[in-house]
């Protein structure tokens, strides 16, 4: 398992950021889209 | 494919990052997902109209069964396999979201009851699978992966575990292609088995989300049975995606014992670095919307979207299966893999129905 020894950069770190980390951050700006009704009543 | 779905699995953090090229594939995704919500109304309003008695199919098996056929009949071009690796951050978008349809004291009972049947499950699990290994004489680290594989949560667990004990690529391909392998036959026996034992909808949703493996195949057969077992099979699949840092850990440490794995010289930053993050996504959505932080029209959105989420993952799972390639990976794996998950089925199985005669589920 590697460990992050290298002083991460602004922009390794994002590229490091796992899938967990983008599927909560999605989440999160969709419920504040829903939240500020930015998006309404989402059928399905 | 198992080394292919591995390595797209963890290449699929950075495609997130390479928008473009995940566009062909996410259209097909969602493509296959709208046919089978089209298919499943069509077919349900043509069998009324003409009244005929016609099983309703949903849109959850059209979409896999598309996606299957797709997979297992046609070459998938390259320039689509960038987007459809991305089928497990729908699966984990989509179960953060579902956050906001748990009101959170049944996130902490349902909860709290999964955690304790996850606990018995995994020690079985891991005993059962290591005995049945070293019966059939599999290779030591080929056992732990299976292992690990079965009692927690299929492929993530596997790859998590395999820089942990310095597992090879070999091993790592046969014990994720036994984990698939076995999680798309869950797919069709375990909801034709709920049926026959006329199981609630809870009971049913927690016995997939202990004994299906693969998170993606557990919310799968939790929405081919029902709405509600979805929402529980997610729940009680995620209370035990939570243990993975757990049994990594012991596994590294029994392994770096040996001298054959990583050392662990942090174990606080051990577990927190193998703790599915998502989980923490999904309490806080929870959270808010027990805290009325949402309306009752906003949580009918967000559930909605989750759905949407879920419907381009169930069109990967099917995609990504592909009969052929699993079946090159060896018979012993899978023999051991499959006598296990049998007897972990059936076990998990007792747990449910002494939870529900215990808990009143």
């Amino acid at each position: 398992m590697s460990t992050d020894k290298s002083p991460a950069t602004p922009s390794s770190r994002s590229a490091a950021l796992s899938l967990d980390t983008w599927a909560v951050i999605a989440a999160l700006l969709l419920a504040l889209a829903v939240r500020f009704d930015i998006l309404k009543n989402v059928p399905w | 494919m198992a080394s292919a779905t591995s390595v797209s699995r963890v290449e699929s953090d950075n495609r997130l990052l390479n928008a473009p090229s995940i566009v062909p594939g996410v259209l097909l995704l969602a493509g296959i997902g709208y046919a089978a919500k089209i298919l499943e109304r069509s077919i349900n309003t043509y069998a009324k109209a003409h009244h005929w008695t016609f099983p309703n199919i949903e849109y959850v098996l059209w979409a896999i069964l598309i996606g299957l056929v797709i997979s297992n009949t046609l070459a998938v071009p390259k320039i689509l396999q960038a987007g459809i690796a991305t089928y497990e951050f729908w699966l984990k978008l989509g179960i953060v979201l579902l956050g906001a349809r748990f009101v959170l004291a049944d996130v902490l009972k349902l909860g709290g009851i999964s955690l304790a049947l996850v606990v018995v499950e995994i020690t079985v699990s891991l005993a059962l699978m290591t005995f049945l290994g070293r019966l059939f004489k599999l290779k030591p680290k080929l056992i732990s992966l299976l292992a690990i594989g079965s009692a927690v949560c299929g492929v993530s667990a596997i790859i998590a575990a395999k820089g942990a004990i310095d597992a090879d690529d070999e091993d790592s391909s046969f014990a994720i292609a036994a984990i698939l392998a076995l999680g798309a036959l869950a797919l069709f026996t375990f909801p034709a088995i709920a049926h026959s034992l006329h199981m609630n909808d809870v009971s049913y949703g927690l016995w997939a989300g202990l004994g299906v493996d693969n998170t993606a195949e557990a919310t799968a057969a939790g929405a081919l049975y029902s709405d509600a077992a979805g929402k529980v099979a997610v729940l009680a699949k995620t209370a035990r995606n939570a243990m993975i840092g757990f049994v990594v850990l012991a596994y590294a440490i029994y392994w770096a014992g040996r001298g054959q794995g990583e050392t662990v010289r942090n174990k606080a930053a051990f577990l927190w670095r193998k703790f599915p993050k998502f989980i923490l996504g999904f309490l806080l959505i929870s959270v808010l919307v027990s805290g009325h932080a949402f309306s009752k029209g906003q949580v009918t959105s967000l559930g909605n979207l989750s759905k949407w989420a879920f419907l381009l993952t169930f069109a990967g799972v099917g995609l990504r299966t592909n009969f052929r390639d699993m079946s090159k990976q060896g018979l012993r794996p899978f023999i051991v893999g499959a006598l296990g998950e049998i007897l972990i089925a059936c076990l998990t199985l007792g747990l449910v129905v002494g939870a529900n005669r215990i808990w009143g589920l």
